[in-house]
């Protein structure tokens, strides 16, 4: 890895939101819906907020990001790999927001994709109104570095 | 229920993923990425010749065959790995296998699966028994 400059250091960049994101009733059973389920009638939502909601309002979007870490959204960050660990279900009509950091940004060489940032981001699911988190979730995508390629 | 370590859980299945959903998605996840939304930006990517479903639809999928599994429980954590793309018309399996039981808590390995193709998802759960 000599050969190439290192990775932006972007460890520890907050993430930490500033928006309210609400799971309205209409969204999560249109949600529900397009995966091939009803919504739960017990007003809890789709777990698969634990990632919508962290992404839609973290403290950056998908492009701010990638500009952080020095990358062009345009040229196709991929998902590596996501883990969640949920303290309670996620209820529809709650407020919440998010505060997360950037953990690592590490240049590696791929076989198949060439120079590549592997990028580990980390946030967290609170009561708008404060409060221990509900869900702490780390992301790991793959940003390709095509202008490092051989 | 009765569960027991290497039971096989009933597969959740999408017969053809749509392309409908990924313009759905595009709105819940904020993010107009247009390999979800547009075959011609896919083809000039090298990427195929059909739209590509967003990575977490195919997590949502491994959600639905766990709840479904375990209709009184809750997903306590879940860790997934993406492997390949899901393309629009694509038939997909969500497959999973009890690994370990404790109490409570339930531990399971699962994949997706795309119909006469490889395995795109995979990953590893545990799930609290209500």
């Amino acid at each position: 890895m000599d050969e190439f400059p290192p990775a932006p250091n972007v460890a520890g960049v907050s993430l930490d939101g500033s928006k309210v994101f609400i799971i309205s009733a209409a969204e999560n059973a249109a949600l529900c819906r397009s995966t091939g389920i009803e919504p739960a009638a017990d007003g809890s939502a789709h777990p698969i907020y634990y990632y919508i909601a962290t992404q839609v309002a973290m403290g950056k979007t998908v492009a701010g990001v990638c500009e952080t870490c020095e990358f062009d959204v345009a040229d196709g960050p991929m998902m590596g790999s996501s883990g969640v660990s949920f303290r309670g279900p996620l209820m529809v009509g709650e407020s919440y927001k998010v505060t997360g950091e950037i953990l690592s940004l590490v240049r590696k060489q791929s076989r198949k994709l060439g120079v590549m940032d592997v990028l580990t981001y980390r946030l967290r699911l609170h009561p708008a109104d404060g409060g221990d988190a509900i869900l702490e979730t780390d992301n790991v995508w793959v940003l390709p570095r095509k202008e490092l390629a051989a | 229920m009765n569960y027991q370590v290497g039971d096989a859980l009933p597969p959740f299945v999408i017969e053809c993923v749509s392309p409908e959903a990924m313009k759905q998605w595009a709105v819940f996840l904020a993010d107009p990425n247009p390999i979800h939304l547009d075959v011609e930006v896919v083809k000039a990517m090298g990427l195929g010749d059909r739209v590509i479903n967003q990575g977490p639809i195919n997590v949502a999928y491994m959600m639905n065959m766990l709840m479904a599994a375990f209709p009184t429980g809750r997903i306590e954590t879940m860790n997934s790995r993406f492997l390949d793309n899901v393309y629009a018309g694509e038939k997909v399996t969500a497959r999973g296998t009890i690994t370990a039981i404790d109490g409570a808590r339930i531990s399971c390995e699962f994949q997706l699966d795309v119909d006469g193709g490889s395995t795109v998802n995979s990953g590893t759960a545990t799930v609290l028994i209500g």
